[in-house]
C-alpha cells in the first residue's frame, strides 16, 4: 500500500533507486549526496533491494562501473557532491555519446577551495554541456518521483541518455518532508525495465566506445542534437503517465506560482523557490504581484515554454545560485539562457540576476523584498539598470 | 525545428559495432595521412620492429608470400615504423603521389 514518510532528499533519492529497482549500484563518499549511498547500502544489506552494490576508488570510477553496468543492460544508479561531480568529468561525455541511460544523483556541494559544505549549483551546472537530461527538484517527494521520471525519459528506445537528478545541498538532501512512497505495482506501469538495445555480451559480442573518423563526428553530433529534440515529447508523455499513475499534477516543464496575473517573476532554480513562494505571498499583501517560474529541466532548456510564462510580465530576476565568472552578465549562468529564451519575443521584458545562495548562504526573505524593490524599479523605468547585483555586496 | 542526417553520413547508434572484427570498416581513421610508409621488400629482414611500433597495429605479416603487409585503412602517416626500422627499409611518400592516395580523395573512403 501506498505509504507517507517524513524523508531527506537524500532518502527520497535512495528510495526512488529502491523503486526503480535499480541493479548496479556504486559508491564513493562525499557529503552531502553520501547520506543516499548511505541507505542504500543499508537497505541492500538488509535484503531490502537486489542489487550489485560496488565501491568505487572514486568518483571517476563510479561513473566508469555504472557505464559498464549500463553498456551490459543493468539498470545503474550512482551518485556525487561538489568536486566529486567535477573528479568524474571525464566519464560524462562517454556516457552521453555511448548511449548509456544511467543515473546520476548530484546533491550540490560548493566546490573547492576552500571546502565548503554549502549547497552552490555550480558543481553541476559546469556539467550541462555533456549531453546528459538535467533538472532540479524543490521538494524530497519531487527527488524521489524525479528518480523515476529520468529512469523513464533516460531509457526510452528514442532517447536512450544518462541523467542528473539534482537536488540542492542540505536545504533539501538533509531536510525531511512528507513524501509519498508508491505502489510497487504502480512503479512497474510507470517504469518498465530496462532493455539495452545493444548490451555487451558473450553470446553477441560488440564493441563500444571505438575511434572515429572526424567527419563522423559532426554527423554523430546531429544525431545527438535531433535525439535531444524528441526529449520535449517523452517528457511530455512520462510526465502525463506519471501524474495519471501517481495522481500527481507535475507541468512538465516549469513549476509556476501565482503566475496568472504577476507583474514581476523570479526565476529560481531548486529548493530557495520554497522560501520564493513564501516571499511571493507576503509580497502580495504589500500590493506587489510577484509570481514564480522554476525549471524541472535545464537540458533539454524548455525555451518555448519560458517564453510564453515570462512574456506577460513586466519583469524578471533570475536569482542565480551558481556563478560563471567573467560570462556575459559578469555573475550567475540562468540569465543567459532565460535571456536567450525571451530574444524572440516582440515584447520582451527587461531581466537582471542577483547573486544569491552562493557558498550555500542563506537566501532570506529580506534578500527577496530587496529583488523586489529593483524589481519595481525596473518596471518603472522599463529598462535594466544593472544586469547583476551581487546581493550583500552592492553599493548603496 | 528539425536536424536531418543524410543516410550515407549516419554514424551507427552509439557508435557501437559489431565484435569481433579483424578491423573495423565503419570507422576508417587514416584520412588525416600526408605522407605513407612504403616498404623495400628486399632490404625487408622480416624482424617485425614495425609491427611492434605501429600505434594503431598496421603493419602484419602475410605468410603466404613471405612479407609485411601495411594496412592503409588506419595508417596516419605517424613515420614511427620508418623511424624504427633498423635497416631502412621503410621510406615516406607524399600521400599527393598517389593516384587513390588519402589526400586526393574529395570525400575520402
Amino acid at each position: 500500500m501506498a505509504q507517507e514518510k517524513m524523508l531527506s532528499g537524500c532518502a527520497a533519492a535512495a528510495q526512488g533507486a529502491k523503486y526503480a529497482e535499480v541493479e548496479v549500484i556504486c559508491s564513493f563518499p562525499i557529503r552531502p549526496y553520501t547520506a543516499i549511498m548511505m541507505e542504500l547500502a543499508r537497505m541492500v544489506a538488509n535484503g531490502e533491494l537486489d542489487a550489485e552494490f560496488i565501491h568505487g576508488e572514486g568518483e571517476h570510477a563510479q561513473v566508469s562501473v555504472v557505464l559498464g553496468a549500463s553498456a551490459s543492460g543493468a539498470r545503474a544508479y550512482t551518485g556525487s557532491s561538489g568536486v566529486g561531480v567535477t573528479y568524474a568529468f571525464e566519464v560524462y561525455s562517454p556516457a552521453a555519446g555511448g548511449r548509456y541511460p544511467l543515473q546520476m544523483a548530484i546533491a550540490d556541494r560548493t566546490l573547492d577551495p576552500p571546502g565548503d559544505f554549502g549547497s552552490e549549483h555550480t558543481d553541476a551546472m559546469s556539467c550541462r554541456d555533456q549531453g546528459w537530461l538535467m533538472g532540479w527538484a524543490a521538494t524530497p517527494q519531487e527527488v524521489f518521483d524525479n528518480t523515476l521520471i529520468n529512469y523513464r525519459v533516460g531509457e526510452d528506445p528514442r532517447i536512450m541518455l544518462p541523467q542528473f537528478v539534482c537536488q540542492d545541498g542540505y536545504f533539501l538532501s538533509h531536510i525531511p518532508d512528507k513524501v509519498i512512497l508508491p505502489e510497487m505495482s504502480q512503479v512497474r506501469e510507470f517504469l518498465p525495465p530496462y532493455k539495452a538495445p545493444h548490451p555487451l555480451s558473450p553470446t553477441c559480442p560488440v564493441s563500444h566506445g571505438p575511434q572515429i573518423r572526424p567527419d563522423q563526428g559532426a554527423p554523430m553530433d546531429a544525431q545527438r542534437a535531433a535525439t535531444f529534440l524528441d526529449v520535449p515529447k517523452v517528457i511530455e508523455e512520462a510526465t502525463a503517465d506519471f501524474n495519471r499513475i501517481f495522481g500527481r499534477n507535475y507541468d512538465p516543464y516549469l513549476e509556476k506560482y501565482k503566475m496568472e496575473d504577476a507583474e514581476v517573476a523570479f526565476f529560481i532554480q531548486g529548493a530557495h523557490a520554497n522560501t520564493c513562494k513564501s516571499a511571493i505571498n507576503h509580497l502580495r499583501t504589500q500590493g506587489l504581484k510577484a509570481g514564480m517560474v522554476r525549471p524541472r529541466w535545464v537540458r533539454p532548456w524548455p525555451t518555448q515554454q519560458i517564453a510564453e510564462a515570462l512574456s506577460r510580465v513586466k519583469a524578471v530576476a533570475t536569482v542565480e545560485t551558481s556563478t560563471s565568472y567573467g560570462g556575459a552578465m559578469r555573475g550567475g549562468n540562468l540569465i543567459h539562457e532565460v535571456r536567450a529564451s525571451l530574444y524572440d519575443l516582440e515584447n520582451r521584458p527587461p531581466v537582471t540576476s542577483f547573486m544569491a545562495g552562493l557558498g550555500g548562504d542563506v537566501i532570506l526573505l529580506e534578500d527577496f523584498s530587496y529583488m523586489a524593490k529593483i524589481l519595481t524599479q525596473m518596471v518603472k523605468e522599463k529598462k535594466v539598470r544593472q544586469q547583476v547585483y551581487w546581493i550583500g555586496f552592492e553599493e548603496e | 525545428m528539425a536536424i536531418k542526417v543524410p543516410k550515407d553520413r549516419e554514424v551507427p547508434f552509439g557508435a557501437i559495432t559489431p565484435a569481433p572484427v579483424r578491423q573495423q570498416e565503419l570507422f576508417i581513421t587514416s584520412n588525416w595521412r600526408i605522407v605513407r610508409p612504403v616498404i623495400d621488400h628486399e632490404k625487408c629482414t622480416r624482424c617485425f620492429t614495425c609491427y611492434a611500433a605501429c600505434p594503431d597495429s598496421c603493419w602484419s605479416y602475410n605468410e603466404k608470400e613471405d612479407q609485411m603487409e601495411w594496412n592503409w585503412k588506419f595508417c596516419k602517416g605517424c613515420q614511427i615504423c620508418i623511424h624504427e626500422c633498423p635497416v631502412d627499409a621503410i621510406s615516406a611518400a607524399p600521400e599527393l603521389d598517389f593516384e587513390d592516395g588519402v589526400v586526393r580523395l574529395e570525400k575520402p573512403f
